[in-house]
């Protein structure tokens, strides 16, 4: 199959109104990174009971995202399956910008983010048992490989392309899988600890980033006017039902073991503490159950339509899932001394939300979304396909594609 | 350190103590509400039962400095390391403000710094009285944006040394010093001689979470 990519005209009112919109939203994102540089920390929800928020539960599932969709990509240049290739280079730049959009997360959300340097002076002045040196590791070589990768995809080196892509797929493998590690390594925080965290990490990036990626090829594909196979969907909406029952299988033991031995205080805090509705509404109930109820219907799982709603969930619950892990994990009261501790130290850690947080970590999203569509009128991406060439900016179907960040985002 | 549970009256003067010996400032109500108030030591209440059948318990916590301590593995920047006399310091200068050590602390006794703390509130006037012979406060200014905690106030211990005087005896951190009902005490548990080895060869005593292997080196007497 011989595809020719072209890149969008991008001249229509609707594009250059998201744009504009995005661009706002940016500016609101540097307005609101310099209110916190400004003013400490204490403008956004975190405290000593709940060090981390937005920003890192944004990060992790940032990550998970660009490795999703990075492993999938692989089905196009790795493992050479035709029909994945329209989608291929789409997958790759999701992966990069959206990787992007992690690193800017974790570099607003330290205190002192001036010495992130420190980080990267390995064994020199930094402590290479610390997870986050290792990430280094992992996350710097991550984007090298992935804008390697791009760019032999682009200039259409196949052979190359499947060498690096190969590389690619184990690393973001092994960046996941050692996020999930930072987490999961933890011993003192009950719902954190599990040596099951990496892989489950795995399993959450290939569900986000299947989901993600499927949206954002439906929106691209039909807002400028292409044809996509349907029978690509329809393997994507089956690749990601298989990847939610490993998931479930994943989640049921790892809770099943925590709840099992009579030391389970931290799957308690979890499934009725106050963050219950983290956990169930959207780890369980949109993560899991109503995709997997939507993929294995007969009728709706075959269905274009169905899919997208399954995918429409799957982030959605991701994203809440990634909270679950975040802010219940360290606001469970420790325990340090048997009975209750009294007072504000006996107290499950609150996280509220606040303005300044928020608008910072939408604006991290809409840094995505607008490198996203700049990329795609710059960039050839999307395949020419026969049918559309004649009507390739038509004014209404720019102006719909104002849905892409809704939806991609 | 050790710290003697039967003594002990949860009158929070060693959490005071060490707000002024280490210039920590003091949150507002709410700041104290929402846990965001610095402490490097700290007093809580536990209770156990029901009325009438009820027992409360004050646990005195400063860092408990342990031998295996969490927050040196997962620091990022090498800002939390041990000294070599055991003592797991902080370096305001190397922290990057990740707060991976506050997810890790088992004890919960990190505090991050999350606003620019007013410089009047610690211009006390009436300064103790040595505290121009113990030279400058080790923190004149505190650092916005990393993470802090109790340092068995190195600052004495080393100025002591110096000087040649006993750490245990002549020396001893800012809430030992403080405490009315001398609930605590401070010294060298490698020296056999030492008043806190002397006091947990002859009491029962226990270190919070010692499940978790980390070895704590603050023990408490109980009983």
């Amino acid at each position: 199959m011989n595809l020719t990519y072209s890149p969008i005209e991008g001249k229509s009112r609707g594009y250059r109104i998201m744009v504009a919109i995005l661009g706002v939203m940016v500016a609101v994102l540097v307005a609101s990174y310099l209110v916190a540089y400004l003013e400490g920390f204490q403008v956004w929800g975190i405290s000593n009971a709940v060090p981390w928020g937005q920003l890192i539960t944004l990060d992790i599932y940032f990550i998970g995202l660009s490795a999703g969709a990075i492993v999938v990509s692989g089905l196009s240049y790795v493992l050479r399956r035709e029909e994945y290739k329209p989608i291929g280079r789409i997958a790759v730049l999701m992966g990069l910008l959206i990787f992007t959009g992690a690193m800017v997360c974790v570099l607003v959300d330290l205190g002192r983010p001036e010495k992130f340097w420190r980080l990267f002076m390995y064994g020199y002045l930094n402590n290479m048992t610390s997870m986050f040196v290792l990430n280094s590791i992992w996350y710097g070589g991550y984007i090298l490989l992935m804008l390697v990768y791009l760019w032999l995809v682009m200039e259409n080196k196949t052979r190359l392309a499947m060498i690096i892509g190969t590389i690619d797929v184990l690393w973001a493998i092994g960046v996941h899988s050692f996020t999930g590690a930072i987490f999961g390594l933890i011993g003192t925080r009950e719902i954190l600890a599990s040596p099951i965290k990496p892989f489950e990490f795995i399993a959450v990036a290939l569900t986000s980033g299947t989901a993600l990626l499927t949206l954002v090829v439906v929106a691209a594909f039909k807002f400028s006017n292409r044809n996509i196979d349907k029978k690509v969907i329809l393997s994507l909406g089956r690749l990601l039902s298989f990847i939610i029952i490993v998931l479930l299988v994943m989640v049921f033991f790892d809770k099943l073991t925590h709840i099992y031995f009579p030391d389970r205080e931290g799957v308690i805090f979890l499934f009725t503490g106050p963050y219950w509705w983290l956990f169930w509404c959207f780890q369980v109930g949109m993560g899991i159950i109503i995709p997997l109820i939507i993929l294995f219907h007969p009728r709706a799982g075959r269905s274009i339509k169905g899919i997208i709603i399954a995918s429409v969930s799957v982030v959605i619950g991701v994203l809440g899932e990634r909270a679950a892990l975040v802010i219940p994990g360290t606001a469970q009261v420790q325990q340090l001394y048997p009975g209750n501790i009294e007072g504000v130290w006996g107290t499950a850690g609150a996280f509220p939300i606040t303005l300044w947080e928020t608008t910072l970590t939408l604006g991290i999203v809409a840094l995505v979304v607008l490198l996203f569509v700049l990329s795609l009128k710059y960039l050839p991406l999307l395949p020419v396909s026969e049918s559309s060439e004649a009507s390739e900016v038509s004014e209404a179907s720019e102006a719909a594609k104002n849905t892409v960040p809704a939806s991609g985002g | 350190m050790v710290i003697d549970l039967d003594k002990c009256v949860g009158c929070q003067g060693c959490t005071i103590a060490c707000k002024e010996e280490n210039n920590i400032p003091y949150g507002s109500p709410q700041e104290q509400r929402q846990r965001r108030e610095l402490y490097w030591n700290r007093v809580i209440a536990v209770s156990d039962g029901e009325y009438p059948t009820v027992r409360i318990e004050f646990i005195s916590m400063p860092c408990m400095h342990c031998e295996d301590a969490p927050c040196v593995i997962v620091c990022p920047a090498k800002a939390t390391y041990h000294r070599d006399d055991g003592i797991v310091i902080q370096d305001f200068r190397r922290c990057i403000g990740c707060r991976y050590c506050i997810v890790a602390c088992p004890y919960g006794v990190r505090s991050f710094n999350f606003k620019d703390q007013q410089e009047e509130e610690y211009h006390c006037p009436d300064l103790p009285p040595d505290r121009v012979s113990r030279g400058p406060w080790p923190f004149p200014q505190r650092v916005r944006g990393v993470v802090e905690k109790c340092t068995f106030c190195f600052h004495r211990i080393d100025q002591g040394l110096q000087e040649g005087k006993r750490i245990g005896i002549d020396v001893v951190p800012a809430c030992v010093e403080a405490c009315p009902t001398k609930a605590r005490t401070f010294g060298d548990l490698d020296d056999p001689d030492s008043e806190v080895s002397h006091l947990l060869a002859t009491r029962g005593s226990f270190r919070l979470k010692e499940e978790l292997s980390t070895h704590p080196k603050v023990y408490y007497l109980h009983g």
